[in-house]
């Protein structure tokens, strides 16, 4: 599965799916870590809808780990202050980068994942429309 | 009296720093972060689009550590975020990937996918609610439940939907000019001075940054008069925008495949404004520019006037202050008025000193 989509999903499910991934993982590899949990910025660049420029709307706090499993680096960088969370995304970073057999075990344990977000994400949407205008038009 | 040079004063100002911190403690009562986080919504919204630093949790914090002063609490997010390592850029955000919570047109009342409220004060009676000092959480946990329970009942769809910008079905009736995509990497003013003329991505960098107060004020004296821009709200959404960020240079892996961070939530405006042209036959003909505001989190308010200034800043012929760029731009940001501002504050007494010197010569001579 493509980083975007996993990121995607760890960072998003609000159970504790990247703990579990990487705490299963780690029953069988160990890590070695380049850079510990740290907290840091990102500059969140902005397309305007006027002139269809871009500019820069500000900052955002990040966490961000890196580690090593097998020779091959991995990052986990998140929002917030999230250090746990941003170390368990490096691992399981590091494990897709390495090619590990454990990640193909995870496919599917991420689509459901997945599923159970857009699932929450519609239900939400929909409660939200609960707010949509019915205009009536007044006729003399 | 000659001129007077001083220092001094360590033992009061160690004196003073314990009485502020008395007086933010002497009623012994804490404010946890949490509850500002849970219940001040707006306030920690503002202050992370003043600061520029959108962290949810140490705005909450500085709001706490300032006793509620916004200029005190972005001072103390600037000033933080300063320490902190730029780790990335962000891919470019598109706002069409927002999740919409609200969405709203003054234009038309049947916009594709419907008008949506959300969460706003906007039809509330602004009268006290005094049963608000009897709030019990057991009750509140009640209304919660039983909104949840009549939430339960509405059925969704299994797939998430995403709206289209009004102002694009505009463009595509050929209303509205259409602009390619401009890719030209913006100027950050928080690495470089900001210059003039500014760029248009300084602008609304500055911009988004303002001072709401500062911001609305001066959207306001648009509006009234000190301005040539009277605009209608094409649309306003408040919702969340994914993030992304590509990996770093120099790990070796797939720069196609970014790494997504989380979501901030923003407000967003577009504004038509009529602006009178002239045609190839040299015709008076009207035509409609678009204003555009944003801001980190819900403030509909500073968004809209945002999307006046940027429209009188695309303008600077005019004579008006809101259309000069000096004077929006170098006014607005919380941090430097609040700093100069309070720099008077501060010993000017040779200065002082030396004004009032001429001011006792020039009568000493009105008098001989």
């Amino acid at each position: 599965m493509k980083r975007r989509r996993r990121t995607e999903i760890l960072i998003q499910d609000d159970t504790t799916l990247a703990k579990q991934l990487a705490e299963g993982l780690l029953q069988n590899y160990t890590y070695r870590e380049i850079v510990a949990p740290h907290y840091g910025l990102t500059m969140v660049k902005m397309r305007e809808s006027a002139k269809n420029s871009l500019f820069y709307i500000g900052e955002v706090l990040v966490t961000e780990a890196k580690v090593e499993i097998n020779q091959h680096v991995g990052i986990g960088v998140v929002q917030g202050m999230e250090d746990e969370l941003a170390l368990q995304l490096a691992i399981i970073d590091a494990a897709y980068n390495a090619n590990l057999p454990q990640t193909k075990e995870w496919h599917d344990l991420l689509l459901q994942a997945e599923a159970e977000i857009t699932m929450k994400k519609a239900k939400k949407q929909a409660e939200l429309f609960e707010t949509k205008v019915n205009f009536e038009t007044m006729d003399n | 009296m000659g001129y007077v040079a001083v220092k001094g004063g360590t033992k009061a100002i160690e004196a003073s720093i314990k009485r502020l911190t008395y007086e933010r403690l002497k009623e012994s009562e804490i404010i946890e972060v949490k509850t500002i986080m849970a219940t001040m919504r707006s306030l920690v919204d503002q202050v992370m689009s003043e600061s520029s630093l959108y962290s949810p949790f140490l705005a909450a914090l500085s709001i706490k550590q300032a006793e509620g002063s916004m200029e005190e609490a972005v001072f103390i997010m600037r000033a933080h975020r300063s320490t902190l390592p730029r780790l990335y850029y962000s891919q470019t955000v598109e706002s069409e990937s927002m999740f919409v919570e609200r969405r709203i047109s003054a234009s038309f009342k049947d916009i594709p996918g419907g008008q949506l409220l959300g969460a706003t004060t906007d039809y509330t009676h602004r009268l006290l609610d005094f049963s608000l000092l009897d709030e019990r959480v057991k009750q509140n946990e009640e209304w919660v439940k039983a909104y949840e329970l009549e939430l339960a009942n509405i059925k969704a769809t299994d797939k998430v939907s995403y709206f289209p910008k009004v102002v694009e079905y505009l463009r595509k009736e050929g209303l509205f000019d259409t602009y390619e995509a401009d890719d030209t990497k913006p100027v950050d003013i928080t690495k470089e001075n900001l210059p003039f003329p500014a760029p248009r991505s300084a602008r609304l960098q500055v911009l988004t940054r303002g001072q709401t107060g500062a911001v609305t004020a001066l959207g306001y004296a648009s509006l009234r008069g000190y301005g040539q821009v009277h605009p209608t709200v094409g649309e306003v959404r408040v919702g969340a925008l994914p993030v992304y960020v590509d990996q770093p240079n120099g790990t070796g892996q797939n720069h196609e495949d970014p790494y997504y961070i989380g979501e901030i939530k923003v407000s967003e405006v577009e504004s038509f404004v009529p602006v009178s042209t002239k045609n190839q036959k040299n015709e008076a003909e009207l035509e409609f520019e678009i204003g555009y505001g944003v801001c980190y989190g819900q403030n509909e308010t500073k968004a809209i006037a945002m999307s006046i200034l940027d429209q009188c800043l695309e303008h600077p012929e005019s004579n008006f202050p809101t259309h000069d760029e000096e004077f929006v731009l170098l006014h607005i940001d919380s941090v430097e008025s609040t700093g100069f501002i309070s720099h008077l504050k501060l010993p000017h007494y040779v200065t002082f000193q030396s004004k009032l010197d001429s001011v006792r010569e020039v009568k000493k001579e009105g008098k001989e």
